[in-house]
């Protein structure tokens, strides 16, 4: 059975190393060291390289699950794991200062698996803080020229969690068969044109 | 709480600055010294190339907290020191050790400089900085112990 990469990324507090956790099957690996600019968030520790954890479907297919550092001086980090990734879950937390500013700098960050449609974008605490809705973000995401989903998730619950990689496999399929569709458009008019010569 | 804000204490702050310049001296053809948080914050620097601090800073906060993941992953326990042996230069990246580790220390030299005598000169600045901070932390948790006068 064939290992599948995915990439949970997002600004700090989000909630990466709590999904990792809420879904691995093994003991996370972790790089947590103590949060010491309280400016930032009142966390008492924060990730600084990458989380990391399994999981293994029921079709046999094994999850690696990446988590990425939050921070922007931890962009040199985004790319390295990003890459080989299947898809990229960006959780946003609505309590944060300003959690669409949030989205727009993930949303440049990962502008190459967004240009592939394999992104899915989370959005915690949405219950204790609603603005910005759904539709706030959808709208963001429209603006930028994307259609991308969006949830709900509250990463603490494993179900959550599943259910947003459930809507992230549905995304990545959607966008192959989309793919395969119009490969096949182009292999029938490459057809038709030898035919009419 | 004894909370390392955003602005460090500045005797600490100043004890930090002359120890990074004290390390830059000492050690043969060294190109830069950083001193970060754990968290990847820059807290002080001599950089003599192009290398950026901020990014150094948070580069080495990465590489130690993963070199001690490894370490702990692998059973061989807590690691002492991350190297990065490159064609032009090494850089050596440890913790500063002290009751509360909070700092991480790094120095970049050329390719001539000595591993040993970078590890021991770089280890020595640690434990110089490790000592300064448990000093403040005396300090400053006797201060917030101390009875308040009204």
């Amino acid at each position: 059975m064939s290992e599948i990469k995915l990439l949970f990324a997002g600004p700090m507090g989000a909630g990466k190393t709590t999904a990792i956790r809420s879904i691995s099957e093994i003991e996370p690996i972790s790089t947590e060291v103590e949060n010491t600019d309280f400016a930032e968030s009142s966390k008492a520790e924060t990730t600084v390289a990458m989380d990391y954890g399994e999981l293994t479907l029921d079709t046999g297919h094994k999850l690696r699950l990446y988590g990425s550092p939050g921070q922007r001086r931890f962009e040199f980090m985004w790319p390295l794991l990003a890459e080989g990734a299947l898809g990229v879950v960006v959780l946003l937390d609505n309590s944060r200062p300003d959690p669409l500013a949030d989205l727009a700098d993930f949303l440049s960050a990962f502008g190459s698996q967004i240009g592939a449609g394999r992104v899915v974008v989370a959005v915690g605490r949405l219950h204790s803080h609603p603005h910005p809705s759904l539709d706030d973000y959808l709208d963001a995401v429209a603006s930028r020229g994307h259609f991308l989903p969006v949830v709900d998730a509250d990463v603490r619950r494993r179900d959550d969690v599943i259910g947003v990689l459930d809507v992230l496999f549905e995304q990545i399929q959607t966008v192959d068969r989309a793919s395969a569709a119009s490969d096949a458009d182009e292999w029938l008019q490459l057809v038709q044109r030898a035919r009419t010569q | 709480m004894t909370q390392i804000s955003r602005n460090l204490p500045l005797a600490l702050k100043a004890t930090i600055d002359e120890a990074v310049r004290s390390l830059h001296q000492r050690v043969p053809a060294a190109i830069g010294c950083v001193i970060a948080t754990v968290d990847g914050r820059l807290v002080s620097h001599v950089v003599d190339n192009e290398a950026d601090p901020p990014r150094i800073a948070a580069m080495i906060g990465s590489m130690v907290a993963l070199g001690e993941t490894i370490g702990r992953e692998v059973r061989i326990d807590r690691s002492q020191y991350v190297v990065v042996n490159a064609l032009n230069g090494t850089l050596l990246a440890q913790r500063v050790p002290s009751r509360k580790e909070l700092f991480v220390v790094s120095t970049l030299a050329r390719p001539t400089t000595n591993l040993g005598i970078l590890l021991h000169e770089t280890r020595t600045t640690a434990a110089e900085i490790g000592r300064a901070l448990d000093e403040w932390l005396d300090r400053y948790q006797a201060a917030a112990a101390a009875p308040v006068v009204t």
